[in-house]
């Protein structure tokens, strides 16, 4: 077991490094600037009751860059190996495809919360500019946030094992960002649906993954709201190791009689 | 004790893009002694790569048994014994040949100042000491190459497979390849290698397994093969009856030449020149071109 942390360490602090390098966090840095820049101007002005829409503001543009950041490094990941045939030297040693496949997703999720902290820095320090309070709904949705993040790498890492790179990318980006709405339309398609095709609708519902059930934004961006009770917390952790489990094992399904 | 690598009855098949099978190797049967140096050649598109892929396990054979010290190739305990250099070495490019050692090195289930220290010592032994810390994307061709042979000698491994060994190499890095190697084959390991470099193969094997088209054409040891393809002539003057030792005979002014296959032949001209009252002129004994060998064997097996 130890050994195989080890690997999954090796091959993490490698897609980290590669990361840090090739500066894909620096375009992450400018826009959290950019954004601490704005809000520090409208603090500066002092517009009266922007608090919400600020907030609002702000965990919007963190969602959104950070799932950016969490479909590009995922969807990647692998085709690059395959592409740049640094795949072989990797497998040549007494590592398994999955211990690979895990040890890369490792990797996306370490770059991803990277970003993530990066960004969610720069925002609490444009919100507390715009005195805004930071409240446990706030921590708690950068929690689940997070926990989201690490789905979507594996949902990007498994499209990426069946698809090329830049039609992974899009399948992850109509899922993440259009999540809400695919289940907005399945929910209003399911009411006037037949019996066979509602149990279709459920089906497609069940196995899924919800990605908007991580996101805490609306709550977290009005004023005063109470934090989730734990078990909340607890029930998105068990999603996200039975779902995160379950995509890997659909991406290794197919990854380990990929001939290389 | 276990064959190094045993291959029996290997088929591998791929799909192209077209949708049609094309057979890489077909039915190919082999083993390599442990200890042994042997050279794997073949033309462009013989089924040399798809071969040593099924012994890494990146390919699955669609028949037949690949095993490497009496383990199934592919599994990690076969993987553990061996080291291995693909045929065309890329490397993360962001990361510096340190670096790429090191995570090669955690990933053999090395670690600690152990693998540093390894790390360190093999840059050095493959010539790149004053490069170690530059990125491997401004590294040339021949460093890469140089930072796969140092990541496949990590762990000291039982066994080397390598293909395409000398590609991008200048002939300093060759010898010092060479070197390398010879070193590897003195301390016990045994080399399995792929090369289109027919000097580097005369230099180092004890064997050469030589394949077209999928399949086994020709399995020979290197010294007698040596033997087969020296060259034998001689220069005298004077008449000695040699029609019968050999046809290929000319003269240049008063000198004859006369050449030979075989030093028993050699031998009998020289006493039948000097019988019949000729001087000799010159002997000489000749090494053959493994490249003639190789080109004529194929042609003959296509």
């Amino acid at each position: 077991m130890f050994a195989r942390v080890k690997t999954y360490k090796a091959l993490a602090r490698g897609v980290v490094l590669e990361s840090i390098r090739r500066k894909d966090l620096w375009v992450v840095a400018i826009l959290g600037f950019l954004i601490l820049i704005g809000s520090g101007a409208l603090g500066f002005f002092g517009v009266d009751g922007m608090q919400v829409f600020v907030k609002d503001l702000a965990v919007t543009v963190l969602g959104a860059f950070s799932t950016i950041v969490a479909v590009m490094t995922s969807t990647r990941l692998l085709p690059e190996e395959i592409k740049q045939r640094t795949l072989y030297p990797l497998l040549a040693r007494p590592i398994s495809r999955l211990d690979l496949l895990i040890g890369k997703l490792a990797g996306a999720i370490a770059v991803t919360w990277l970003a993530f902290f990066l960004l969610a820095s720069l925002t609490s320090v444009a919100l507390l500019s715009f005195h805004v309070r930071f409240e446990a709904i706030m921590v708690q949705y950068m929690v689940a946030k997070m926990m989201g993040l690490a789905l979507m790498c594996a949902f990007g890492v498994m499209l990426s094992v069946y698809m090329t790179p830049s039609a992974a990318a899009t399948t992850a980006f109509v899922f993440t960002f259009g999540s809400s709405i695919l289940i907005r339309a399945m929910t209003s398609a399911y009411e006037v649906a037949s019996p066979g095709m509602q149990f279709v609708f459920k089906f497609i519902n069940a196995i899924l993954p919800q990605f908007t059930l991580f996101d805490m934004g609306g709550r977290a961006a009005n004023v005063g709201w109470d934090p989730v009770p734990m078990w909340v917390m607890a029930f998105l952790l068990v999603y996200l190791v039975i779902y995160g489990s379950g995509l890997v094992t659909i991406a290794w399904t197919r990854f380990n009689r990929r001939a290389l | 004790m276990s064959d190094a690598i045993l291959v029996e009855d290997l088929q591998v098949r791929y799909r192209s893009k077209k949708g049609r099978w094309i057979e890489a190797v077909k039915g190919l049967s082999f083993q390599v002694a442990p200890g042994e140096v042997v050279g794997f050649l073949g033309p462009n598109g013989a089924g040399k790569s798809s071969t040593l892929k099924a012994l890494m396990g990146f390919v699955a054979p669609n028949s037949g048994r690949c095993e490497i010290f009496g383990i199934s190739a592919g599994t990690l305990a076969a993987k553990s014994r061996i080291g291995y250099l693909p045929e065309v070495a890329m490397y993360y490019p962001y990361l510096n040949p340190v670096e790429t050692l090191m995570l090669y090195g955690e990933l053999q289930g090395l670690g600690g100042k152990k693998l540093k220290e390894e790390t360190h010592h093999l840059l050095e032994v493959v010539g790149l000491k004053d490069a170690k810390k530059k990125l491997n994307k401004s590294l040339s061709k021949g460093m890469l190459q140089r930072v796969g042979i140092a990541q496949s000698l990590l762990g000291d491994p039982d066994l080397l497979i390598l293909d395409e060994v000398t590609s991008g190499l200048d002939p300093v890095g060759r010898k010092e390849l060479r070197h390398l190697l010879l070193e590897r084959k003195n301390a016990g390991a045994t080399l399995f290698f792929s090369s289109h470099e027919l000097s580097e193969v005369d230099m180092l094997c004890d064997r050469i397994l030589l394949i077209n088209q999928g399949k086994m054409v020709e399995e020979r040891l290197m010294a007698p093969l040596k033997d087969e393809l020296r060259n034998y002539s001689i220069a005298f003057r004077g008449q000695a009856p040699l029609h019968d030792l050999t046809q290929d005979l000319d003269a240049q002014g008063e000198i004859h030449r006369a050449r030979f296959q075989t030093k028993d032949a050699l031998m009998q001209a020289v006493a039948r020149v000097q019988a019949a009252g000729g001087e000799l002129v010159d002997i000489v004994s000749q090494e053959g071109s493994l490249e003639d060998y190789f080109i004529n064997t194929i042609e003959r097996a296509a």
